[in-house]
């Protein structure tokens, strides 16, 4: 008789704070179950609570793997975007999140890995892995990665510069991005505090971008960010 | 079993003072052994680990049969879960599901009442829930039209619910005995101070390899050891069972003795095939639930089917 083949997870001398910041992740049944039940009572609150709107779903790719790049005012911003996406495909859905907050603790990384299914992104060191990370992770057909660009959460209004990384990832390829902008994250959830208030929120999604056709120079991924910044503010601005 | 009746209960508060004292005990050894300057770290965290989970344990107890019940199923599913992402059948969710399944329908079992007999635990169903379970995960392929590498699943499956699962869960029955808290408590204690005993024998006396395939570190001397400090365990806690016959203390004994390294080797040789050192991470400085409760999978069904032979669980011949 042959011996059987065993394929123990490479993950399982870890602790449970390591499980829960290791990526890509395994998938657990018991976290699966977890999040499609915070989704959909996350899309409940959302919309009675926020009264959150969402225009232009219709420009979100139906196949393959794409990004969404949002501005970033509040934490409401991403959980926002993962209702925007349907039901089915919750699982699939990435929003990067900063490693050095999001997963700091054990009971944010539960939150952030479980609930959220958050992708730890190293912003201070090792940024380019976390790229490679997100590189990988895109490859796979269905997957979506939900990134801010300016890095961190803005508190004027303004919407802050776009930082490289968004370039990086996606010049040459052909990945559709996807511009989004959320109106009222700011007023409902700025940042400091510590619960939402029941303002209204509104995240209107543009048409998808591609930038194959571009070489990978410095100077196209400068492009692609200033390209993207402009489509998320147009759609902030309400122009079509 | 109930809060009530664990606070006047003489078995229950004997044993929360005898493991208070050996807790007490162990660590002031500790303290002398750490203060001697001898390297006693590794059993620091042991000992750590015992400090949360025996009140963990006494407290599910001390809440009553429902807690106990759930209690005991909880620690069949975690401990089937890390089975189950150890050989890699945790990637097929069909079978892993149906096995949870198994094991929740076993605690209900165990929780409801008998049909007909109007006692607490359906013994029928208990006994009879294997053939269901491995009748379902048998279907599983038909269901999704698929042959390649089902049987290993299969198999996997159907051992990882009858062990884990069903063996197991025998442990949460007692709960319906009528001398629930002294079968439960003395196993628990007795299959502990087993595994320390084969542990401390070992290190003391070890010479010969006990089955050097499997696990290199248990020793023949280890194994005698344990067995005698099980043999005699029975008699300095006769008030567990003041129903038992002198003989029937020695087949108690033996039972713990001899199944508790059973039960240990099945783990080992488990994890040894697979590759793995520890079954997961889950209790620092012990690894995984399965790397704890080993030992009590093999005592448990046989305790418990002894005890209901000779005694029957709530009054002789009735259940």
């Amino acid at each position: 008789m042959t011996e059987w083949e065993y394929h123990p997870p490479p993950d399982i001398d870890d602790t449970l704070a390591e499980h829960l910041r290791n990526f890509p992740r395994e998938p657990y049944m018991l976290a699966y179950a977890l999040r499609s039940v915070a989704a959909i009572l996350l899309r409940t609150w959302m919309r009675l609570y926020h009264r959150m709107r969402i225009e232009g779903r219709e420009n979100l790719p139906e196949s393959g793997s794409y990004v969404m790049v949002c501005n970033h005012t509040s934490h409401l911003d991403a959980l926002c975007m993962l209702c925007s996406v349907p039901l089915r495909q919750i699982h699939r859905v990435f929003p990067a999140a900063a490693a050095d907050y999001f997963f700091s603790s054990l009971p944010r990384s539960a939150v952030s890995a479980i609930l959220i299914n958050a992708l730890p992104f190293e912003r201070t060191i090792k940024g380019g892995e976390s790229l490679t990370v997100c590189n990988e992770l895109l490859k796979n057909a269905g997957n979506v990665l939900i990134i801010f660009p300016e890095g961190t959460r803005t508190t004027s209004g303004q919407m802050g510069r776009f930082r490289s990384g968004i370039g990086r990832l996606v010049v040459g390829t052909d990945l559709p991005v996807v511009p989004c902008h959320l109106e009222g994250g700011i007023r409902a959830w700025p940042k400091g505090k510590v619960l939402p208030r029941p303002r209204k929120v509104h995240l209107r999604i543009g048409e998808a971008r591609r930038y194959g056709q571009l070489d990978k120079s410095a100077d196209s991924v400068k492009a692609i960010c200033d390209d993207l910044h402009d489509a998320v503010s147009k759609l902030g601005a309400g122009i079509p | 079993m109930t809060f009530d009746a664990a606070l006047q209960n003489d078995i229950f508060q004997t044993y929360v003072m005898i493991v208070a004292a050996v807790l007490a005990i162990s660590g002031i050894a500790l303290g002398i052994l750490t203060a001697l300057g001898k390297n006693v770290g590794p059993i620091w965290k042991t000992y750590r680990g015992w400090l949360i989970m025996v009140p963990v344990v006494l407290g599910t107890i001390l809440l009553g049969r429902t807690a106990f019940i759930v209690g005991v199923a909880l620690l069949a599913i975690v401990g089937f879960k890390e089975y189950a992402r150890a050989t890699g059948l945790y990637e097929d969710w069909w079978m892993t599901g149906l096995v949870y399944l198994g094991i929740v329908l076993l605690a209900v079992a165990t929780h409801v009442q008998d049909p007909r007999l109007h006692v607490d635990g359906w013994y029928g169903l208990f006994m009879a829930l294997p053939a269901y379970v491995i009748g379902a995960i048998l279907l599983v392929p038909i269901f999704r039209n698929e042959s390649k590498g089902q049987l290993q699943r299969i198999a996997l499956a159907i051992v990882g619910f009858m062990y884990f699962g069903w063996m197991f869960s025998h442990l949460g029955f007692l709960a319906n005995a009528q001398y629930a808290y002294g079968y439960i408590l003395y196993l628990l204690f007795a299959v502990e101070l087993n595994d320390i005993a084969a542990f401390t024998c070992g290190k003391l006396f070890g010479r010969h390899k006990l089955r050097e395939n499997i696990s290199p570190r248990k020793t023949i001397e280890g194994a005698i050891g344990a067995i005698i400090v099980s043999l005699a365990l029975p008699w300095a806690l006769w008030f567990s069972f003041p129903h038992f016959a002198s003989w029937e203390l020695i087949v108690t004994g033996f039972i713990v003795g001899v199944g508790g390294q059973l039960g240990d080797l099945v783990i080992s040789y488990i994890k040894r095939d697979i590759g793995i050192k520890d079954m997961g991470t889950i209790i620092k400085g012990h690894g995984g639930i399965l790397d704890r409760v080993d030992s009590m999978i093999f005592v448990a069904p046989i305790f418990f089917h002894v005890v209901r032979w000779l005694h029957g669980l709530v009054e002789p011949g009735v259940a």
